[in-house]
């Protein structure tokens, strides 16, 4: 039952990658062959992955109730035994004192009021989750390789462009749902009007295009670039629901891959190539990010169900008033199928979201997501594992568990 | 997968025509004695903006067709046209430029990326790289030149996309239901998103660091020049911000000329030309879109038979000259007496601007940045897509 699971899971991460050979990825592209025989192998997987989906549901949760504890327990205790305990954000701080200062300096313009509104989120209360990843990852790398321990100059910009592009993601999102608020204060577009956040978001995204050619290398370029592709193919994917149950989940996956985790896998991705020249440190890098960030989505939308809004800083069931069926929800349905009407429909008839929130909190829609969650954080760990031990890499191992039990 | 295969298919037999196309136009391109008599006719009458374009597009060897066929066919583009369709019969702004862009494709629209395509014909290829690379020019241009015109207009049609956002707290109730507006919006964002990432993964593909650096920076004065006008627009009583014509020069250059100044920068450093070509190329870019919009700015003073109604920029060139010339409070005032009921009389305010100087040295400004882009111009040595270069200022310059 596990290697069912395992190949199903193995499938579709392979068919998210398969799918979207980006430049400068050898070692992806290397592995299926040429570029076109690997779109005619992605038809299969994509197919035998809807197949087994049915069967492999059930199979799910009953290997969570076997394996709940012993994954996260083991990898624990592999690397942490007898280690002092760091906290991966105060080692990464280290590297990141004046993030905040640096990328209003990117900023800088003379139209005040346009200023103002693109650092508005730059306000030093955000996580820095991504830039966190970015500078350990960094050093990770430079360990691995020989180099110097310190992070480069532009292995720090990656950190800077990163919560940049991300920043700038965010000021559209907010006004592509007509959010209010988030990280506890008002959007962009409810305090200056949707008219001038979207230039905002335009010009942070002008910005960290900027400060990325500055750093003047073409590959890293590349890379990031496919993140800004990526993001905005997986708001269209947002836009569209599939109509086929078994559709539904790979079509969750891969929108929740290119709206977060690509991100996340190709600034990683971007600092390894800067800091060590094998391609095999690259996809180590690449795939821990790709991981860590679909975890990390993963239990944000567990999130959006299980915690209150104060914690948030945003309100909660945004999904499901937004009509976005995500993981919990999709689980759910197996459970419950009167739920696919509701899904079809986008949640969009009064009571729709409340009943939907209901059965989801009934089923263990939120358990069999967590477990994915722990399923993803888990191939991080043995990605990262690959790599020369460091005081940084323990971290990002550390870090990807911080992702599962975080409550905000 | 037959539709990728179509697609696959469609852009090759689109290659293959572009080269027999440009095997149909050659006999024209080398009868140079045609632009060359075109030219000498051009003097005496008035080349007409349209003519001056199309004679352009021949010689930068196929009609240009700047979005890209990757960009026009792929399902994002495919969906939103789905979903533009759904916004008919409301009044989002959206639906206005989506129109633009199939109706006014042969005027403003891609004259940035046409430009961009002479002023490399114009340039040839640098001395330094005469060797290599030479085998990717169709009509004297590189492959990664035509590109670079292609991302141009993708900038240009995002950030008018992005322009044409509504403030949904600000919506009249002739206006429409508020959920159609918020989903125009969405839709807005998301294509001119599209549009971004398109040009994004195009510049990257360029593999030069300093080109990407001039158009990303090109973007961000694009930003900041659209920035502007936005807040701008909309004044009660209609009276305009108290700025001098250097605020308005400098405004407009970042919303009328950074981009396009800087896309023929950066089309002479993809063919590895020296700073001082750059340079040229940048002020041509510069001067030359400067009178394109000063000559727009002007129509509804120029043009024979305006409908007397039809409302005109506040802050356009002759109106911030007329009010230079007046002072503030005249200027005030005089608004004021084109009022009535709160609503601007436009006929008459027109012709109050006429009876003044404002006219005059707009149109005055506007031959000064034509020639400035003429002598940026006799840097390059003489052909035909100079000579295109130079008609385009001509078409512009030219009121009568």
């Amino acid at each position: 039952m596990a290697s069912c699971w395992w190949r199903w899971r193995r499938c579709c991460s392979w068919r998210l990658a398969a799918r979207r050979p980006g430049p400068g990825c050898p070692g992806r592209v290397g592995s299926s062959g040429t570029l076109s025989t690997a779109g005619a192998y992605t038809r299969m997987p994509y197919f035998n992955l809807v197949k087994s989906l049915k069967s492999t549901f059930p199979n799910v949760y009953r290997i969570s109730r076997f394996h709940h504890t012993t994954p996260v327990a083991c990898c624990c205790s592999k690397t942490w035994s007898g280690e002092k305990y760091i906290d991966p954000f105060k080692l990464g701080w280290r590297d990141l004192k004046g993030l905040y200062e640096d990328i209003r300096k990117e900023l800088f313009i003379s139209t005040t009021e346009l200023k103002e509104m693109s650092e508005y989120y730059f306000d030093g209360r955000g996580k820095a989750f991504r830039p966190i990843i970015v500078v350990l990852m960094a050093r990770a790398c430079n360990i691995h390789h020989g180099n110097s321990r310190d992070v480069q100059a532009s292995q720090r910009s990656i950190a800077l462009i990163a919560e940049m592009i991300h920043t700038a993601s965010l000021v559209h999102d907010d006004i592509i749902d007509d959010a209010s608020s988030r990280r506890g204060k008002h959007t962009v577009n409810k305090i200056w009007g949707e008219k001038k956040a979207v230039l905002a978001g335009d010009f942070i995204l002008s910005a960290a295009s900027m400060a990325l050619a500055r750093i003047g290398h073409t590959t890293v370029i590349s890379i990031l670039t496919q993140v800004i592709e990526d993001l905005v193919r997986g708001e269209f994917l947002q836009l569209g629901s599939k109509e086929n149950e078994n559709e539904r989940f790979a079509h969750y996956l891969e929108k929740t891959f290119k709206k977060t985790a690509s991100l996340i896998a190709n600034s990683c991705k971007a600092v390894s190539v800067l800091g060590c020249p094998d391609p095999v440190v690259h996809e180590i890098a690449y795939q821990y990010g790709k991981n860590v960030g679909i975890a990390f989505q993963l239990i944000d939308d567990v999130l959006d169900f299980t915690s209150c809004s104060h914690q948030m800083g945003k309100p909660t069931s945004a999904d499901l008033k937004l009509g976005l069926a995500t993981g919990p929800v999709l689980f759910a349905c197996q459970q419950f199928p009167e739920m696919n009407a509701m899904i079809m429909r986008r949640f969009s008839l009064p009571g729709d979201v409340d009943r939907a929130r209901q059965y989801v909190l009934q089923s263990d829609g939120v358990q069999q997501t967590t477990y994915l969650a722990q399923q993803y954080c888990h191939k991080a760990v043995r990605e990262i594992s690959k790599l020369r031990s460091s005081p940084e890499r323990d971290a990002l191992i550390h870090l990807s568990e911080t992702v599962l039990t975080r409550d905000k | 997968m037959s539709l990728q295969q179509l697609l696959l298919r469609s852009s090759r037999y689109l290659g293959a025509s572009s080269s027999s196309r440009r095997l149909w136009w050659s006999p024209l391109l080398d009868t140079t004695s045609k632009v060359g008599s075109w030219r000498g006719q051009s003097s005496r009458s008035p080349a007409h903006w349209n003519q001056v374009v199309s004679e352009a597009e021949k010689i930068v060897g196929y009609p240009t067709s700047f979005m890209s066929l990757r960009c026009l066919l792929s399902d994002e583009l495919s969906n939103i046209a789905m979903h533009v369709r759904k916004l008919v019969g409301t009044r989002h702004p959206l639906l206005t430029t989506a129109r633009g862009l199939v109706l006014d494709s042969r005027n403003n629209l891609q004259l940035r990326g046409l430009v961009v395509l002479l002023i490399s014909k114009a340039a040839g290829p640098s001395s330094v790289d005469a060797s290599c690379q030479n085998y990717d020019m169709v009509s004297g241009i590189y492959s990664c030149q035509r590109s670079l015109a292609e991302i141009t207009e993708l900038i240009h049609t995002a950030l008018l996309v992005h322009r044409g956002i509504v403030n949904l707290n600000e919506l009249q109730s002739s206006d429409g239901p508020l959920k159609d507006m918020q989903f125009g919006n969405k839709i807005a964002i998301l294509s001119g998103d599209f549009l971004l990432a398109n040009a994004c993964h195009g510049l990257a593909l360029l593999q030069n660091t300093k080109v990407v650096e001039l158009l990303a920076s090109a973007l961000m004065d694009l930003v900041q020049g659209v920035f502007h006008e936005n807040s701008t627009s909309t004044k009660e009583n209609y009276i305009t911000d108290d700025i001098g014509i250097s605020t308005w020069k400098e405004q407009t250059f970042l919303s009328h000329g950074a981009l396009l100044a800087k896309s023929c920068q950066a089309a002479m450093e993809l063919a590895k030309h020296d700073a001082e070509v750059q340079d040229m190329a940048f002020q041509y870019g510069k001067h030359m879109a400067m009178s394109h919009k000063i000559n727009s700015d002007l129509q509804p003073f120029v043009k024979e038979k305006t409908s007397d109604s039809m409302a005109f920029n506040l802050n356009s060139a002759p109106v911030v000259l007329h009010q230079e010339f007046l002072g503030r409070e005249s200027w005030i005032k005089q608004i004021g007496e084109a009022q009535e009921k709160g609503r601007l009389d436009y006929a008459k305010l027109r012709e109050t601007i006429k009876a003044g100087k404002g006219v005059t040295s707009a149109i005055d400004l506007c031959r000064y940045h034509g020639n400035k882009a003429l002598v940026a111009l006799e840097s390059f040595p003489p052909s035909e897509a100079r000579s295109a270069l130079e008609n385009i200022v001509f078409a512009v310059t030219r009121f009568s």
